[in-house]
């Protein structure tokens, strides 16, 4: 059962020691930020803690519509809290707090009055792990769809097969749909994942370390998929692998010890960036 | 905005929705909430119940002789409720039973966890905790038509209904429970635990008798309470098996006499007496000492389980 | 040395403990193995055409034509020993012959009587005929008491060659001459100075004898019991029966000082050189035709009621009785239980309450069955049933409520740690999708956490099937109808069990029926909990999608 986590429009909380966001004037009250180009995600002085632990601090941070953003970053240094804070995963975890504004399509999705299966429908997610339900391959797919009230069998079966077309994973399965997903290879599975994930017709596509569980041929398969998705979705992907953020993505943010150290296109940052930390770690000098 | 136009759901909700969520939400949680009360409420009613027909017994001025008496006669006049003797019979044929079920049934579990290979382990566990299983009164059965007529022929005793023959079934009936328990605590506490007494030179009888079994002391000993628990609140066997005879064995280790239990004598008499009779109170007073001592034993249990090194949750559910 | 006897020590450790598996091991053979093999004869066994006939009669199953059939040829081959009996004891069995003699004069007093009213006979001729009748009657009563045989013979002749014997031409005391000329022939055979030997052993060769083949053709009405109705039903009664037939056991001083010893005589040998003497010879060798012997799968035995003392028949009502009880006590404990598990896992943080709740299962999962069962006398039987006015007294409902109560424990328990097993990406998952709460626990949770749930379902049902304490005062009754409503109490097969091995003493005949019943209680259980591991696998390694 989630808990409501913490309004940033309600008085401060004393126990966060974080410094204040600088544009946190207005946040919360679903007024929007003053208006950068055509940013689909954004955040402005974002932190996330859990408990007295820091996720993240003051992100500030564009995505922007039918791209591929990477976010990039050592191990722990809160790319994961990040993005599960744009559809609100963190929710779910005991005691885990945001401040400071994270703006979706224009409205602050920490509001209170926010609902969370419209924006968790349309913000979708893809997991580390390959984690399809043990179910069959239909009853996964079509899982989002039946949420969404949809019935008919002839329209799911429409969805799925479109959905799997998608994730280029119809043609392995298309002959046992009825078999259980975790029959599957772990690069099917997580195909599937994002199968499932665009079953909800999502705008936004958030994956964090898709790849990091599989083998190089199944992450080839993946990034094609990638590139191919970007022309309908907008997506976000976490990666440890440098090389991954270079072919994959439009844009890349780096992310260290909870804090943005950079931010920006793709070719520039891996060419000439502009922070130390950022070559440093770019070029494998880091720590 | 272009990319305003991309969500076609809107993010935020209604004041309807808003409002529906939140009572479904308290609703299903107000539910949830009276019915896991039902637990906490039987505990009370048990314990009300219990003690309010047991309390016209205490009033009743006949207290005093209960635990300094041997003499039962509840039906004759004047009547005589001492019930020192049926405590001192279910202490008998508890500390009998455990005396044999705890060394079998913890060496049964060092065996299992140390010493088979675990792919017999995996099978001969559930086959122990299918013992468990097999109801008492099938003990019961054994215990009456097969093993007493054996004690009597064998052994040359007066009636093979005797503390005895009550000890070692219990202890048949109540080794499950201890190796279960045992076995878990055992297996928690780790593989580094025995690697290190190997590596300084112990053979496997000292690395488990001087370090792992005090490791695992705690659920060992949770899984013995819980087994002397069983053989504690044992009715139908004991009640088929002890003979029934309401005396204070003499000598004292003469186990081949009967004796009788607090729960037999419940069992025994509860269906032939009449309602609100000092009787019939006096038989919840029995059922009161009952709960107390099973209560105790559980909190105890309880303050070792979480004491011990064992997970908690972990060993418990077997019981 | 040091390390020899440290090996020894570590060798004999291992050895010990091997032996406490093996231990265990016999106790379970040893416990189980006669219920078992004693139970399955309650079922697979060699059968007579007497239990043909008895389930014919009492259960209405079977082919009664064919069934008649077959009577018809054994009772065809018992006739010669029937006859036998029947002709020995003419001689032997005065008491019998004295109250025919006495019948018939009976009789044809009545017959006098009734001319004399018609007016055919003159009041005072018929009270001499009487007179005479009566002398007669004197005589052969003379001749049956004496155990002399000369004076037995004379009295007879007395009696044959009567210059009254006309008088009592066609009329009820003709049967009296025909009584005195059976008499006879028998006085000329038998030793009159053993007759009361022969009386007694007759006696015990006839009892035995009708338990053996069953009640004589044309004698005595129908007895009231059922088990006086059959002969041996089942051929390793039969052969039980015919041994204790052939040889009496006898007790015989050895030497003075010691207890008697017991020996064994041929029952033949005490009817050495008389008629019967046959008897034995016949049944030893021809008692397979008189009882048709066949091997019986008797699968009614779980379906069919019983008579009194559960001497025949089956276990039905006590099957259905458990099976009622059991899916009560589930329907009840089922929701709450994986409802209050839900809720300790989905809703509950660390907090005082959660520990009380703890405490609480753990308490009610401590608490002594036999305790369960005053609660439920106090709360159920006489507060609450009552005040709801549903029954007043024991009820299948009160003994199911107090079975949930104390199954409860076992399925939170189950469902908690099954709940909590159910790994959170698959809630993540859901919750990803845009489900919500209660939808990713009805749809993701809870199927997923199914074969954990289910056992200890299971479990709690083999639990709640196999405690007798509970219902003792709240349900169980040892004679009762069929189970039918949940507001009457019921037979169950854990209370009969232990009925029939304590305090039924025509069960202890029946010892195949006393453990048939156990044996239907464990195995009912055991199948059930084989059932609870089956699932648990097969679920187990569907959801791991091989
Ligand atoms: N559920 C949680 N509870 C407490 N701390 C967490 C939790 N998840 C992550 N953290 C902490 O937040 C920081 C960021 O973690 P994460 O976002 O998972 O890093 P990564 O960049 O490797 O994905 C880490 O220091 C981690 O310890
Ligand atoms: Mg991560």
């Amino acid at each position: 059962m989630p808990i409501e986590v913490p309004n940033t429009s309600e008085p401060e909380d004393k126990r966060l020691s974080l410094p204040r966001p600088v544009a946190l004037g207005a946040v919360g009250n679903g007024q929007s930020l003053a208006d950068h180009g055509q940013a689909i995600i954004r955040s402005r002085g974002f932190c996330l803690c859990y408990g007295d632990q820091v996720g993240v601090k003051n992100i500030d941070m564009e995505v922007y519509p039918r791209s591929v953003t990477s976010i990039i970053g050592p191990s722990g240094c809160g790319k994961s809290t990040f993005l599960r804070s744009i559809n609100r995963m963190n929710d779910l975890v005991p005691n885990a707090r945001a401040e400071g504004v994270l703006e979706v399509n224009g409205q602050d999705v920490y509001d209170k009055r926010v609902n969370l299966v419209n924006l968790r429908q349309q913000v979708g997610m893809v997991f580390q792990r390959p984690n399809p339900f043990p179910k069959s391959i239909f009853d996964n797919v079509a899982y989002g769809p039946r949420v969404q009230g949809i019935r008919r069998a002839a329209r799911l079966a429409e969805i799925v097969e479109r959905c799997l077309q998608h994730a280029a994973l119809w043609a392995e399965v298309k002959d046992d749909l009825r078999k259980s997903a975790l029959a599957l290879s772990g690069g099917q599975q997580q195909r599937l994942c994002i199968a499932r994930a665009l079953a909800t017709e999502p705008k936004v596509l958030l994956m964090d370390e898709p790849c990091s569980a599989l083998d190089p041929v199944a992450t080839a398969r993946i990034e094609e998929l990638i590139a191919r998705l970007k022309n309908d979705y907008t997506i976000v992907i976490v990666t440890h692998n440098m090389q991954q953020a270079a072919r994959v993505s439009d844009r890349t943010a780096f992310f260290c010890l909870g804090e943005l150290i950079e931010c920006g296109l793709t070719r520039d940052m891996f060419t000439t960036p502009q922070k130390r930390q950022t070559e440093d770690y770019i070029t494998g000098r880091f720590g | 905005m272009a990319a305003a136009t991309d969500f076609d759901r809107p993010l935020l909700l209604t004041p309807g929705q808003d409002m529906l969520g939140w009572i479904t939400l308290r609703v299903g949680l107000t539910l949830l909430q009276f019915v896991a009360l039902t637990c906490v409420l039987s505990v009370l009613f048990i314990f009300i119940f219990i003690v309010k027909e047991a309390l016209p017994f205490f009033t009743s001025g006949q207290v005093g002789e209960m635990f300094s008496s041997a003499e039962w006669y509840p039906t004759s006049d004047p009547a005589a409720f001492g019930v020192w003797a049926m405590i001192l019979g279910s202490v008998y044929v508890t500390v009998g039973a455990m005396v044999i079920a705890v060394p079998l049934g913890l060496l049964a579990a060092v065996f299992l966890s140390d010493i088979v290979p675990f792919g017999i382990r995996q099978v001969v566990k559930p086959v122990i905790e299918l013992l468990a299983a097999i109801p008492s009164v099938a003990y019961g059965f054994f215990a009456v038509l097969v093993f007493a007529p054996w004690l009597q022929d064998n052994l040359g005793v007066d009636s093979g209904k005797n503390i005895l023959n009550c000890s070692i079934i219990l202890a048949v009936m109540a080794v499950p429970t201890i190796v279960s328990i045992s076995e878990d605590a055992l297996s928690a506490a780790g593989r580094d635990l025995r690697e290190g007494a190997y590596a300084l030179g112990a053979t496997r009888a000292e690395a488990l008798c001087m370090v792992v079994i005090p490791a695992a002391g705690g659920g060992i000993l949770s899984g013995v309470i819980l087994g002397m628990m069983r053989a504690i609140g044992e009715t139908m066997l004991v009640w088929m098996a002890s003979g029934n005879a309401n005396q204070i064995p003499h000598p004292w280790y003469d186990i081949t006499q009967s004796v009788r239990t607090m729960t037999a004598t419940i069992a025994g008499e509860m269906g032939e007496t009449a309602k609100n009779t000092t009787h019939y109170h006096a038989l919840f007073a029995i059922g009161l000492v009952l709960l107390a001592i099973t209560f105790g034993l559980n909190l105890t249990s309880e303050a070792l389980m979480t004491r011990g090194r064992g997970r908690p949750g972990t060993a418990r559910r077997k019981a | 040395m040091r390390t020899f006897i440290r090996r020894v020590l570590d060798r004999l450790f291992t050895s010990i403990a091997g032996l406490s598996i093996l231990l265990m091991a016999a106790a379970l053979v040893l416990v189980l193995g006669p219920i078992i093999v004693k139970g399955a004869s309650a079922v697979f066994f060699c059968g007579t055409v007497e239990f043909r006939r008895m389930q014919v009669h009492e259960f209405n199953s079977g082919d009664t034509e064919a069934v008649k059939a077959e009577t018809q040829r054994c009772q065809e081959a018992r006739k010669p020993a029937w006859e036998l009996i029947e002709l020995f004891s003419r001689g032997i069995d005065t008491d019998r012959l004295e109250g025919q003699v006495k019948d018939a004069i009976r009789e044809y007093d009545k017959q006098m009587r009734n001319r004399v009213e018609a007016g055919s006979l003159g009041a005072q001729e018929a009270r001499n005929l009487r007179a005479k009748a009566r002398r007669l009657r004197d005589f052969m009563l003379d001749a049956l008491e004496t155990t002399d045989k000369a004076t037995a013979l004379r009295r007879l002749k007395d009696v044959l060659d009567s210059p009254d014997r006309a008088a009592l031409q066609a009329t009820a005391g003709e049967e009296l001459f025909r009584l005195a000329e059976q008499y006879k022939a028998t006085v000329e055979t038998v030793d009159l100075t053993r007759r009361d030997d022969y009386a007694a052993a007759l006696a015990e060769t006839r009892t035995l004898l009708t338990r053996l083949l069953g009640p004589a053709p044309g004698s005595a009405p129908k007895a009231a019991l059922a088990q006086f109705r059959y002969g041996a039903t089942r051929w390793d009664q039969a052969l039980k029966l015919r041994d204790e037939l052939l040889w009496r056991e006898k007790y015989v001083p050895d030497q003075p000082g010691k207890p008697l010893k017991k020996t064994r005589v041929r029952r033949a040998d005490e009817f050495a050189n008389t008629k019967l003497a046959a008897l034995f010879p016949m049944i030893d060798q021809r008692l397979e035709k008189m009882l048709n012997p066949r091997s019986t799968f008797y699968w009614r035995f779980f379906t069919d009621d019983s008579t009194p003392g559960h001497f025949f028949g089956g276990v039905g009502p006590e099957a259905i009785g458990t099976l009622m009880l059991t899916a009560i006590a589930m329907l009840l404990a089922v929701p709450v239980g994986v409802m209050t598990a839900a809720y300790l896992i989905e809703c509950m943080r660390e907090s005082l309450a959660l520990r009380v709740l703890r405490t609480c299962i753990n308490t009610l999962a401590g608490v002594p069955s036999i305790v369960f069962g005053l609660f439920g006398l106090a709360f159920f039987v006489l507060w609450l049933l009552p005040k709801l006015s549903l029954s007043n007294g024991p009820s299948a409902l009160a003994g199911a409520m107090t079975l949930g109560m104390l199954v409860l424990p076992i399925i939170i328990r189950a469902s908690e740690e099954a709940l909590r097993a159910v790994p959170p990406s698959y809630r993540e998952a859901s919750l990803a999708l845009g489900a919500g709460g209660l939808r990713t626990f009805v749809k993701v949770s809870l199927p997923a956490a199914m074969p954990g749930i289910l056992t200890g379902i299971i479990l709690a049902m083999s639990r709640a099937a196999g405690e007798t304490a509970p219902i003792l005062f709240t349900a169980a009754v040892a004679v009762g109808p069929w189970p039918g409503s949940p507001l009457k109490p019921c037979r169950a097969l854990s209370y009969a069990s232990y009925d029939m091995a304590v305090s039924d003493k025509l069960a202890a005949q029946v010892p195949h029926n006393q453990a048939g019943m156990v044996l239907t209680l464990v195995v009912l259980v055991l199948l059930l909990n084989i059932v609870a591991i089956v699932i648990r696998s097969r679920l187990t390694r569907k959801l791991r999608g091989t």
